[in-house]
């Protein structure tokens, strides 16, 4: 086996093979106003990092069959306009507290519907976020091919 | 459409498909024709890169994150040339004497599948890790259960030269596994054997097998050019996985005569429960899984494992959102994780079907046994941290995101009955099982005790698919001892098989 690094290296061309072919302007803006309510350092993504949680959640959304992304949908429309009800405004215009609430709201509804769809959507943010390498080091996360050599180092100490 | 000829067909190369394979190679170096058809790809070494989403969308069907119909729990199952055992840890138990007997197949033997077990223990190198080799994450588990007087014990596992990156899940970048795809397929293919990547079979005929090979995305190209495909054949066996055997046979000619087919499907719910420490400790270094304890496999229905898992598998595993999940998340150097597994009892009810488009939908409910299990298991799990010397401790039916150290005595008070959930915390399985149980007779069953489907001898099913009901343990040895007694049917049967015109 040839010679390579042991660190499990970042890589700037993650979602390259991606097609961005799933989500709508309109769902990439909804996504990208929750996101830091559900991630809080998402706040703070680069444009590189905000698009490549896009490209991450896209490609994952369109490796699904056509009924599960009509699905995904039809929730972010729910997701979006069922607060107003309560709010008077869609769910990306409220301020963080009322988005915390009304993704709560979701979460715990006890229609199991409305609780799996924001299960889904939550899923689908964590994934765009802590599925870039970039985000790794800032959490204390540092995989190495050869983690026993890391082990064994730190036992000598 | 192409139309070739074989004369023994294998779909799938994974724990099932893969041991058939080996054991029927030397048939092959005789001249009798095998194909195995894989739908995944065979990844190159620099393939394995060890990164999370990257290699879910490699090696696992839906990355991964296949759903169930009423999305309530995700399963994960690979695609690979090796199928699972690329992506499982390595653990090797062989199944216990009570479990067998609960299974009640006639003609099936405890002693039987030991001696098939150990074999596979042999051939894949199966050992204790020293005692070096284990991790904080590993060490922790262990003291906490000997503090509280559970019963722990060391995993043995199939390495061969781990070096501890800890990303079994992901494929081993290492090549350390020694799965399918390291020690049964190779030797197959050296014998004669032809493994075809990329192909997916979409119907078994009588006696032919109708499938399609897609243009390789990674790795090398599948020997056979794109394309679809009628391939006639003497004898077919299905062990394309517990979700994937079930479906393929359902989209069949052969299911109307199956009224079991698809049902009692079993899988092991599955937590991941995650605790933080105050210091940094080892645990994403090291192999991820090396002792586990079934302390309350018979009073209580449910196993304990250590595991490691990535960022964004702990992160979707966390219930909640917001400040206190992401406070959690940042602390991934000092997190210690243990996976709980429901033992969950078979039903009818519980199946594999196929959809209107053909995929395998899942129709699976978590009855009320298996989620007190899983709420008992978050308790004994708190209490194994909190002897560990954990400062606090995320169990997902809890009435807090976090149960700190200072509560450990109100664990039950704090970790209620009714807090699970179902579509708020998350559920996952990477042990399915059922669907084409063996039995006796065709009203209760798919085959026989020797994976021969009831009424079609030419067909059989070598996977965790004719599990009666769950393992009780990590499943993949079970599956092979199960494919190796396939295997040995296959050839008794030949004489016979070969005889049919094709």
């Amino acid at each position: 086996m040839p010679a390579r690094s042991s660190a499990i290296a970042p890589d700037a061309a993650l979602c390259s093979n991606t097609q961005v072919a799933a989500l709508t302007a309109p769902e990439r803006t909804l996504l990208l106003a929750i996101a830091p309510r559900i991630v809080p350092p998402a706040a703070g993504l680069t444009p590189e990092t905000r698009e490549a949680m896009l490209a991450l959640i896209d490609g994952t959304l369109a490796s699904r069959t056509p009924a599960m992304r009509r699905q995904f949908r039809l929730f972010l429309r729910a997701l979006r306009w069922l607060p107003a009800l309560r709010y008077l405004r869609p769910l990306d215009r409220l301020d963080g507290s009322q988005q915390d609430a009304a993704l709560r709201w979701f979460q715990d509804h006890p229609v199991q519907l409305l609780r799996g769809g924001f299960w889904g959507v939550r899923a689908l943010v964590l994934l765009g976020y802590y599925g870039q390498p970039a985000h790794h080091a800032s959490i204390g996360y540092a995989p190495s091919a050869d983690g026993n050599a890391v082990l064994h180092a730190r036992a000598r100490r | 459409m192409h139309e070739r000829d074989a004369d023994i067909v294998i779909i799938g190369s994974g724990a099932g498909g893969g041991t058939v394979a080996a054991a029927l190679a030397p048939l092959a170096a005789q001249g009798v024709r095998i194909v195995v058809l894989e739908a995944g790809p065979k990844l190159r070494p620099g393939d394995f890169t060890g990164r999370e989403v990257e290699m879910a969308r490699r090696l696992y069907t839906d990355e991964g994150g296949f759903l169930t119909e009423d999305r309530s729990m995700s399963i994960a199952f690979g695609r690979a040339y090796g199928g699972s055992t690329v992506v499982y840890t390595g653990t090797s138990l062989t199944i216990s004497e009570q479990t067998v007997a609960r299974w009640d197949v006639p003609g099936l033997e405890h002693a039987d599948l030991i001696a098939r077990s150990h074999k596979y223990l042999s051939q894949n190198r199966v050992h204790l890790l020293p005692d070096a080799d284990i991790n904080d994450n590993n060490r922790l588990f262990e003291a906490g259960c000997r503090r509280l007087g559970y019963r722990v014990e060391q995993f043995p596992l199939n390495l061969d030269g781990c070096r501890g990156a800890g990303l079994c899940n992901l494929g081993c970048p290492n090549g350390a596994k020694m799965g399918t795809h390291r020690v049964q397929l190779p030797e197959a293919e050296r014998q004669g054997v032809t493994v075809v990547t990329n192909c997916r079979v979409d119907r078994i005929e009588e006696r032919s097998v109708v499938a399609r090979v897609a243009e390789a995305a990674i790795g090398d190209p599948s020997p056979w050019p794109p394309g679809e495909y009628r391939l006639r054949t003497k004898t077919v066996v299905a062990a394309g996985g517990a979700i994937g055997s079930p479906a393929l046979l359902l989209r069949s000619p052969v299911a109307a005569g199956l009224p079991a087919l698809g049902r009692y499907f079993t899988c092991h719910p599955a937590l991941i429960l995650v605790a933080q420490h105050d210091r940094p400790i080892t645990n994403y270094q090291g192999h991820p899984k090396s002792f586990y304890s079934d302390h309350f496999a018979e009073s209580d229905g449910f196993l304990l494992e250590t595991c490691m898992y990535f960022p964004f598998t702990t992160a979707k595993s966390l219930t909640g959102f917001g400040g206190e999940h992401a406070r959690m998340m940042s602390a991934m150097d000092r997190l210690q994780m243990i996976l709980v597994l429901a033992i969950d009892p078979p039903d009818a009810e519980n199946r594999v079907m196929a959809g209107a488009d053909g995929r395998p939908v899942v129709r699976y409910r978590l009855g009320e046994p298996v989620r007190r299990s899983l709420v008992q298991a978050m308790r004994a799990s708190a209490r194994i941290f909190f002897a560990a010397g954990a400062a606090r401790v995320h169990a997902p039916a809890a009435r807090t995101f976090f149960v700190e150290a200072a509560d450990a005595p109100r664990l039950d008070e704090l970790i209620p009955f009714d807090g699970l959930t179902p579509g708020k915390v998350t559920i996952s399985s990477a042990h399915p099982m059922g669907g084409c149980r063996m039995g006796a007779a065709p009203a209760g069953s798919v085959t026989d005790a020797w994976g021969r489907v009831h009424g079609a001898p030419w067909l059989f099913v070598a996977d965790g698919s004719l599990f009666p009901r769950c393992a009780e343990i990590n499943p993949y040895v079970t599956i092979m001892a199960l494919a190796d007694r396939v295997a040995e049917r296959v050839r008794l049967d030949w004489p016979h098989l070969q005889a049919h015109p094709s």
